[in-house]
């Protein structure tokens, strides 16, 4: 492995179409059309390319599920989730604004492998800045018919909910719905938008498609490792040094990533913990980053990649006051559809609270385990299991910690706690100074 | 049609068959298995899965499986909470966690006794709390109509309602706002819950969030008793149960009949029953004392003098009857007056044709239909309010509806014009009468003689229902009649026309029967006592002084008319839940009745707009006395075609100037899509003196 980005995704970053097209822009566009859409699809089938977005579902068979309009006569939809909001990740941020072209070209790719006319871009409220860069280079292809084809793209912004992260809430809100999930089935790709054939994919996803194109499946595939192949782009957040995004070959090493890429914790402390793959993902102890970056190797220590956001903590950081910002964080985004998050994530909030005061006792230790088991695995969609699980994993992985709260009566840290310069607590989300989002 | 593929599920070690897709609650159903649910309500459309009540396990699924939007699969092996451990501390969690933040006010909720929370609780549900911290807490009760309280602390956002309201009703105007645990039901901007419709919400709220404010604090569970009847406020003739309490109603409740209303109601039938504790109640018989005054007699003297008047009339006798009236009542009448007096002659409140009885279909197959036709002057929802519920339903499931005539073949036909009705090709016709039992009194009418009606001026005019009292056209006869004999409830409507009074009773208050406008026969039964005899006791009487057999037992009465209508049926078989008579081959009895004489036909002319003068749902005398519905009143609005109004340049909201021969009134313009062009409709309090055919102005 080697210790130096590998970007595909993010090379050759520029906002404008001449740069583009003059560093070999849209030449993987030609290519793809060149082949049939059946073609397209298996030379992504070949990639063993997986969704971004955090569930890896393998991309190339997403979009085989599509039915054939002679099967099923309705229009086809391509939509693409760039409502990335989970706290510790900012990378789909990174490709729209760096290389919105590259996005736009996988876009018009993917609208030839699966039919369709019609894109969407579900664009979170607040990303105010890519949304712009993003229009800008749609407006650029206005007169260039030859790159678009027949593809409307269109620009929905978000209102600022997490959940319409959540494919089908998004969808929901697409169609001017309350932003809830739903149940599935049927999936988006049998009744997705308008009760149509629909692939939802992320927009790492997306801007990787034409890259896979122009160098071939096969070729791609030799890129990271089993399961994992390709690059991911990681957003590096925390007590680190250089926090930022970065595109690695799948399968560098977690430490790798935090002391090379990142620089390492600053301030001469020392890591106490990472959040491998944003806010819903298991944590790991220092212990444990010597662990490929990859899809295999981190379910082997039940976490995963997630949505690629690392967040590094130092020794400073009171655990119980990560579980309370995280915790806040998915009651303030529940849906309210389902009653175990909608309810649960308020009570965890509740008894992490109420542990950090240190006005817990030792049962309600255990009342919190028992509230996340209650919650995880009956929810509708995975907002509120995402909860549950972290917070039992900060429990299991530092049960000490948690019962020094119990005992020493209060937060052991005191009022000092790195977390305010990595984590936003949910009342500035509500307060953000991007709040005021252009018409 | 093929029939659905069977498949085999196992739950809970029971085996069962049934099609296909079914829901695997209706599958556990099968096996005689529950599954709890809050939200899950299939009439409310797909289910949604939002409660988690329903958890099951199902073999091959890692995680626990809401049980309401799963559908039935062949091999499925399902275990409920029964068989279950996992799927029992499911069921459990999801009650611990609805009640972390219900305020459990059972005690004083008037939801408790008969809340599904309260019994699942107990069936599934944990024994203590562990929840330690203060309760959310919302702002209590809030009026979301005069009809409607809402607590949000109560609900568990199961979402009925809201569905309710956006794919049943189609109103959109209940809404979930907020999200998260502070999601709450709202209307947009606290306007209030209007629509025909809004009261069913209370009864699909599974808890105590949505409860009537005619019911608030009045009554507990085991206080009450539920009379099954059917309503008598319209021609659909919705099953209902009346609640009762000490003698009094306290409230309407649904009792679905699949094929008539699949368990909704419209506001009016729910909430205008306080018209049987209005102040001007008529509780003894009354004689004309002034003008504008009554006094009140014995029921001797008033006989006497009812006797007297009949005599004096005669068969130049003329009645009116107002379809209100139940079959043995307007049987009973009808044998007083065609067998007692010869008096022949009666102003119907509807002429029905018999040969509709060959189109006949149950209110459900609508739902079926794919092609609709509705022809009908007044909307559909003011007539015939349920039918309408029909009508989105069939259009929700992919029915083409046209309004106007059709231009071929129709699957189903909805009119409120007989003629139209028998012009149209279609497979059913569904005739929408204007009055509850119209086509009732009418067979009873004709059942109870065959005298020809005599060609005099009335010299005495019974007038039956307050409808009909109030009727103008009906009032401008009284005038005219030497004697007036009025039987209604409320005084006011008899006020200035009648000579004598003599105490109608409601359809809560007698047993009886009543057709609808399927041609059901149902059967009503009497849910309190009237504060007045049986309209049967006295009629008996009188019959006894004219030589004619009444009997006071409806029961009676009613064998009679069957024997001579309904095919013989006796009075129990029509049954709490009545089937629809097979559609008759017969050539109807056609039998000549004067009818609608007093009623004036319109058609347009010139360049005007002909007026549809419409009684709105909301109107008539129980609405009148029902308080809390006055804010449903139609507020005054003309209802225009879409191609009058851009021909006039009209907006819809705009206000505009309708006039006629020197008669002008402002009015708020509505583009109606269900209105012919040519023709606008105004409520009929609302048209003032306008004439047939009026002009509209910008």
């Amino acid at each position: 492995m080697n210790n130096v980005a590998t970007e595909i995704v993010l090379k050759d970053a520029t906002t404008s179409l001449a740069e583009y097209e003059a560093a070999g822009g849209y030449a993987a566009l030609a290519q793809a059309r060149a082949l049939t859409p059946e073609q397209v699809t298996d030379e992504l089938i070949t990639s063993e390319l997986r969704g971004r977005g955090g569930a890896f579902f393998p991309t190339g068979r997403k979009w085989s599920f599509v039915p054939p309009k002679n099967t099923l006569p309705k229009p086809h939809y391509l939509v693409v989730n760039a409502d990335e909001s989970e706290p510790g990740s900012f990378k789909d941020n990174e490709i729209l604004s760096r290389v919105p072209h590259r996005f736009i070209e996988g876009c018009l790719i993917t609208a030839h492998a699966i039919d369709c006319t019609n894109v969407f871009v579900y664009i979170r409220g607040e990303y105010s800045g890519p949304y712009e860069i993003l229009v800008g280079a749609l407006e650029e292809l206005r007169d260039r018919k030859d790159i678009r084809g027949d593809v409307t793209i269109v620009v929905h912004r978000g209102a600022g909910a997490y959940i319409c992260g959540e494919e089908t809430a998004l969808l929901e809100s697409l169609e001017g719905k309350r932003g809830q999930p739903r149940s599935k089935p049927p999936f988006p790709a049998i009744s997705g938008l308008y009760a149509s054939p629909t692939v939802v994919n992320n927009v790492e996803t997306i801007a990787t498609v034409p890259p896979i194109i122009a160098m071939g499946g096969a070729e791609f595939a030799k890129l990271g490792v089993e399961n994992t192949r390709g690059t991911r782009v990681v957003s590096i957040s925390g007590n680190v040094v250089n926090g930022g995004n970065y595109e690695i070959e799948a399968g560098m090493s977690l430490r790798d990533i935090i002391y090379d890429l990142g620089g390492g914790i600053p301030d001469g402390r020392t890591l106490k913990a990472v959040v491998p793959g944003g806010s819903s993902t298991v944590i790991l102890t220092k212990d444990e980053i010597d662990v490929g970056y990859d899809f295999e190797s981190l379910a082997k220590l039940q976490t995963s990649m997630g949505s690629a956001g690392i967040v590094v903590l130092d020794d400073r950081c009171c655990i119980v006051q990560l579980g309370i910002r995280f915790s806040e964080f998915y009651e303030h985004e529940s849906c309210g559809k389902c009653t175990p998050c909608r309810e649960g994530t308020r009570w965890l909030t509740a008894i992490l609270r109420k542990l950090e005061d240190g006005r817990a006792g030792e049962h309600e230790l255990d009342l919190l385990l028992d509230v996340c088991d209650r919650i995880n695995g009956k929810c509708l969609c995975p907002l509120g299991d995402s909860d549950a699980i972290i917070v039992a994993s900060y429990v299991a992985k530092f049960r000490d910690e948690f019962v020094a709260h119990i005992e020493e009566g209060g937060c052991p840290f005191g009022g000092a706690s790195s977390l305010d310069h990595v984590l936003a607590p949910v009342a500035m989300h509500t307060h953000s100074p991007v709040a005021e989002v252009p018409a | 049609m093929s029939s659905p593929e069977l498949v085999t599920v196992t739950i809970d070690e029971r085996t069962v068959q049934v099609a296909k897709g079914t829901g695997m609650v209706e599958t556990a159903a099968a096996a005689g298995i529950e599954i709890p649910v809050f939200c899950y309500e299939p009439r409310l459309g797909a289910p949604v899965g939002a409660c988690r009540m329903c958890l099951v396990e199902v073999e091959g699924m890692p995680k626990l499986q809401a049980g309401c939007t799963l559908s039935a699969q062949d091999g499925m092996i399902v275990r409920t909470a029964r068989s279950s451990p996992k799927a029992a501390e499911g069921q459990n969690s999801t009650l611990e966690f609805i009640l972390v933040n219900h305020p459990l006010d059972c005690p004083v909720c008037d939801k408790g006794g008969e809340c599904p929370l309260q019994d699942l609780t107990f069936r599934y549900g944990p024994g203590n709390t562990r929840m330690t911290f203060p309760k959310r807490t919302f702002e209590k009760p809030i009026p979301i109509s005069p009809l409607i309280a809402l607590d949000r602390e109560r609900c568990i956002l199961c979402y009925r309602c809201t569905r309710f309201s956006e794919s049943v009703a189609e109103d959109g105007q209940l809404v979930a706002i907020n999200r998260g645990a502070q999601s709450v039901i709202a209307t947009f901007e606290d306007e209030p819950y209007r629509g025909h419709f809004s009261g069913n919400v209370t009864e699909l709220c599974p808890v105590g969030a949505l409860t009537s404010t005619q019911y608030r604090f009045e009554a507990r569970p085991w206080e009450i008793q539920d009379v099954p009847t059917v309503c008598g406020l319209c021609p659909v003739g919705c099953n209902i149960n009346a609640t009762t309490r000490e003698g009094k109603v306290k409230r309407i409740l649904s009792r679905n009949h699949p094929q008539v209303d699949e368990g909704w109601l419209c506001d009016k039938g729910r909430f205008a029953f306080v018209h049987l504790h209005a102040r001007d109640r008529i509780t003894a018989p009354l004689r004309k004392a002034g003008p504008r005054r009554f006094e009140a007699l014995d029921w001797d003297e008033a006989l006497d003098l009812v006797e007297e008047a009949l005599r004096r009339g005669g068969h130049s006798t003329l009645t009116t009857l107002s379809g209100s009236e139940s079959v043995e009542e307007a049987y009973a009448l009808a044998k007083l007056l065609r067998r007692g007096l010869d008096a022949n002659a009666a102003v119907l409140p509807e002429e029905v044709p018999d040969a509709l009885d060959a189109f006949r279909a149950p209110l459900s197959s609508l739902r079926d239909a794919k092609t609709i036709a509705v022809v009908s002057d007044t909307p559909v929802v003011e007539r015939a309010p349920v039918v309408d519920l029909w009508l989105k339903a069939a259009r929700r499931a992919g029915a083409a509806i046209s309004y106007g005539s059709p231009d071929g073949r129709v699957d189903a036909l909805v009119t409120d014009d007989p003629e139209i009705a028998a012009s149209v090709e279609a497979t059913n016709v569904y005739f929408l009468p204007l009055t509850p039992n119209g086509r009732g009194v009418a067979d009873a009418w004709s059942a109870a003689g065959d005298g020809e009606p005599v060609d005099v001026k009335p010299r005495v005019l019974v007038i039956s229902g307050d409808e009909e009292a109030l009727d103008p056209a009906v009032r401008a006869v009284a005038t005219e009649a030497e004697v007036v004999i009025g039987i209604g409830l409320f005084e006011a409507s008899f006020r200035g026309i009648a000579d004598l009074v003599l105490p109608g009773t409601s359809y809560l208050e007698r047993d009886g029967t009543t057709i609808n406008l399927e041609g059901r026969l149902q059967r009503q039964r009497r849910a309190v006592l009237a504060p007045v005899p049986d309209v049967l006791a006295w009629l008996s009487k009188l019959g006894a002084r004219f030589g004619v057999e009444i009997s006071p037992y409806s029961s009676v009465e009613f064998e009679e008319i069957s024997a001579r209508c309904f095919g013989g049926i006796s009075y129990g078989d029509v049954g709490p839940q009545a089937s629809l008579p097979p559609r008759a081959e017969h050539q109807p009895k056609t039998q000549k009745l004067e009818t609608g004489s007093l009623r004036e036909s319109v058609s347009a002319s010139g360049g005007g707009l002909r007026l549809v003068a419409y009684k709105p749902l909301f109107s008539g005398p129980a609405v009148e006395r029902t308080p809390e519905l006055q804010f449903q009143r139609p507020a005054g609005e003309v209802q225009l075609a879409r191609a009058d109004a851009l021909e006039r340049k009209i907006r819809n909201g705009q206000t505009v100037t309708v006039s006629s021969n020197g008669t002008a009134l402002e009015l708020r313009a509505r583009i109606a899509r269900d209105l012919a062009a040519g023709t606008v409709r105004i409520a009929v309090d609302d048209a003032g003196d306008l004439h047939a055919v009026v002009e509209v102005k910008a």
